[in-house]
C-alpha cells in the first residue's frame, strides 16, 4: 500500500524557488531517503505534506487521504521531527512531552520514560537550559512518543553526537520492525545509505530520481586525497578514477574502481597521508547522475 | 489544551496587571473621603480649569463630589486605557508569538486544525480580559467602602464595566487580528499600541476642539464615555453595534487569514 503518494507536486514563492511538478509515492513500512543539497526543497516539501505551506498546484496523499482537506486525521498518525527543534522555553521537557501527548488519543508515561532514558534525556530540566543537541533529543522523543504510523524527520542527525545518532538509528529500526513508515531527509549521503531502502534525489526543486540503496552504493564513489613524501609528478592511473587533480605534493581523486586495486596501487607509491571520505552530494550529482 | 496552556502562560502578566491596576484603583478610591468633603471648595477649583480640559476628561458633566461621578472620571479612566493596553499586547502576541519563536512548527504538526488553534487563543484573550475586569470591579466594589455613603447605582455602575469589557475586547479583537496576519511580534505590538493610544487621543481631541468633534467616531473611548452613560444610564445602542461589528469582522479576518496562510518558519 502507498502511504505517502505524490503527484506533480509544486510550490513556488514569490521570492525563494520551491519545488516544481514532484511525483513519487512512498510503500508502507519502507524507509525513504529524501536527499538533495541545502535549499534544494526537502524541508519545502515536507511542509508541504504536513500542510503548513498550501501547494500551488498538484496534489499528494497520505494514508489515501488529501493532505490538504484532511490535514487533521493525517496528522494524528505521524510523528514529526524538525530540522531545527524550537520549543516553549518556559516549559520543562516533561511539560512539553505532556503538551504534546494531550493532542493525541493515548498517552504512554512509561514509553516516554523509556525513551528519554535510552536518549539519556533529562525529563526535568527546562528546555531553556537545554544545548541544541538535547533538544533535538526532546524533538525525537515528542515524534514517537504517540507512535505514529508514518514518521516524518528532518535532517534529523543534525545536532547529535555520533553515539547518539547509533541509538537513535536503532530506535528507528525498532519502529520499523514494527511497521511503521520513515521519511528521512537529510544531505548527508552515508547516513541515508545506512538506514533508508529507497531514496529521492531532489536538487533545486525538481526530483532527480529515485533510486534503491542498492542501486547507489554499487557506484560507491569516494574523495581520496593523497599526500606524497615528494612532489615530483607520480604517474597515477587506475581503472575506475574519474577525476584527478594535482596540487603540489598532494593528489585529490574522484574514485568509483575497486578499493583493492587502490590499496595494490597506493602500497607501490610513497605515500605520506592519505584520507578516504564520502563524496559531496554535488560531487555525486555531478559525476555520476549527469552521465 | 491550547486554551489552558494559554491561560497559564499568561498567568503571570494578567497577576501583575491586575496589581497594578487594583492599587491604582484602591489608592484614588481612597482620597475620595476628602474630595468629597472639600467637595465645594473642589468645584470652585475644577471650574478654575480651563473647559477645554474639564471637556477633554468629561469633568463638566459628572458631579465629581459624587462617587459615581468620581469614579466615572478618575477610575473609569484608568480601567479603560490601562485594559485596552494590556488587552492590546496580550492579543498582538498570543498568534504571532508562534510563528516568531518558530514553536508553530511544533504545534502544526499535531492533530489539531488551525480554526481550532484560532478559536482556542482567541477564547483565552476574552476569559483574559474578563478576569482583569472582574479584578477591577471588585477591588472599585472593595474601594467604593472608603466613602461613607458608599452607595452606587449598580445599573449604572454594571453598565460602565459592560462598556470596559466591550472596549477591551474592541482592542483585543483588532490586536488578535493584526497577530493573524503579521508575523514580527514586535510590529504588531506597536501597531496595536498605536491604535489603542491614537484612539484615545482622538477622544481627547475630539473634547477640546469642536472643530475636531467629528473624531469620535473614530475612537471606541467616545463610545464608552461615562459621562454619556451615567447621564444616560444607557450605552448609546449604535456605538454597542460599532463595537460589536468591529469585534466580529476583526474575528472572521483572523480565521480567513490564518487558514489560508502558508506559514514556513
Amino acid at each position: 500500500m502507498k502511504i505517502v503518494d505524490i503527484k506533480n507536486l509544486t510550490k513556488t514563492y514569490k521570492k525563494n524557488r520551491g519545488i516544481i511538478n514532484l511525483t513519487f509515492s512512498i510503500e508502507e513500512g519502507e524507509i525513504f531517503g529524501f536527499i538533495g543539497p541545502n535549499g534544494a526543497g526537502k524541508s519545502t516539501t515536507i511542509r508541504t505534506l504536513l500542510n503548513f505551506i498550501y501547494p500551488t498546484s498538484g496534489s499528494a496523499t497520505i494514508f489515501g487521504k488529501d493532505i490538504v482537506k484532511h490535514s487533521k486525521e493525517i496528522r494524528q498518525n505521524v510523528g514529526y521531527l524538525p530540522s531545527e527543534v524550537h520549543y516553549y522555553d518556559d516549559m520543562k521537557v516533561i511539560d512539553l512531552l505532556k503538551y504534546s501527548a494531550g493532542f493525541y488519543k493515548k498517552f504512554n508515561s512509561k514509553r516516554m520514560k523509556e525513551l528519554a532514558e535510552r536518549l539519556d534525556l533529562d525529563l526535568h530540566r527546562k528546555i531553556e537550559d537545554l544545548s541544541f543537541g538535547n533538544r533535538k533529543k526532546v524533538g525525537i522523543v515528542q515524534a514517537l512518543l504517540h507512535e505514529p504510523k508514518l514518521l516524518i524527520l528532518d535532517e534529523p542527525t543534525n545536532g547529535l553526537d555520533p553515539l547518539m545518532q547509533n541509538t537513535f538509528f536503532e530506535l528507528l529500526t525498532e519502529e520499523r520492525e514494527k511497521g511503521t513508515t520513515i521519511i528521512f531527509s537529510s544531505h548527508i549521503l552515508s547516513e541515508v545509505q545506512k538506514m533508508c531502502d529507497r531514496v529521492a534525489i531532489i536538487k533545486e526543486g525538481e526530483l532527480i530520481k529515485v533510486e534503491t540503496i542498492e542501486n547507489l552504493t554499487k557506484n560507491n564513489l569516494k574523495n581520496i586525497t593523497i599526500t606524497f613524501e615528494q612532489s615530483e609528478p607520480i604517474d597515477f592511473d587506475l581503472e575506475g578514477v574519474v577525476k584527478k587533480e594535482v596540487n603540489g605534493n598532494e593528489m585529490t581523486l574522484l574514485y568509483r574502481g575497486d578499493m583493492k586495486a587502490l590499496l595494490n596501487k597506493l602500497n607501490t607509491l610513497p605515500v605520506q597521508d592519505l584520507i578516504i571520505e564520502e563524496p559531496t552530494l554535488e560531487e555525486v550529482f555531478m559525476h555520476y547522475y549527469e552521465k | 489544551m491550547i486554551f489552558k496552556r494559554e491561560l497559564k502562560r499568561n498567568l503571570k502578566s494578567l497577576i501583575i496587571w491586575s496589581i497594578v491596576l487594583s492599587g491604582l484603583i484602591l489608592m484614588t478610591l481612597s482620597i475620595f473621603p476628602q474630595f468629597a468633603e472639600q467637595q465645594k471648595e473642589m468645584t470652585k477649583l475644577l471650574e478654575a480649569y480651563p473647559e477645554p480640559i474639564k471637556k477633554a476628561f468629561g469633568m463638566n458633566e459628572l458631579n465629581m463630589g459624587d462617587l459615581m461621578g468620581f469614579y466615572g472620571v478618575e477610575i473609569y479612566m484608568m480601567t479603560t486605557l490601562l485594559g485596552s493596553i494590556y488587552s492590546a499586547i496580550l492579543a498582538s502576541n498570543i498568534l504571532a508569538k508562534e510563528e516568531n519563536e518558530k514553536t508553530i512548527e511544533f504545534l502544526l504538526s499535531k492533530p489539531v486544525t488551525r480554526s481550532r488553534i484560532v478559536t482556542e487563543k482567541l477564547l483565552a484573550v476574552f476569559v483574559n480580559i474578563l478576569i482583569l475586569n472582574g479584578v477591577s470591579t471588585i477591588t472599585s466594589m472593595i474601594g467604593f467602602q472608603f466613602a461613607k455613603e458608599s452607595d452606587v447605582p449598580i445599573d449604572t455602575f454594571s453598565l460602565l464595566i459592560v462598556a470596559t469589557i466591550l472596549l477591551h475586547w474592541t482592542f483585543g479583537a483588532i490586536a488578535f487580528m493584526l497577530s493573524s496576519i503579521l508575523k514580527k511580534t514586535r510590529s504588531i505590538l506597536s501597531v496595536s499600541l498605536g491604535v489603542v493610544l491614537a484612539a484615545y487621543f482622538m477622544n481627547v481631541m475630539a473634547g477640546i476642539s469642536e472643530d475636531l468633534e467629528f473624531l469620535k467616531y473614530f475612537s471606541p473611548f467616545k463610545y464608552v464615555d461615562a459621562a454619556a452613560i451615567i447621564n444616560d444610564n444607557a450605552i448609546e445602542p449604535l456605538y454597542i453595534f460599532i463595537m460589536a461589528a468591529v469585534i466580529l469582522i476583526s474575528i472572521f479576518t483572523s480565521y480567513m487569514v490564518y487558514k489560508k496562510k502558508d506559514i514556513a518558519v
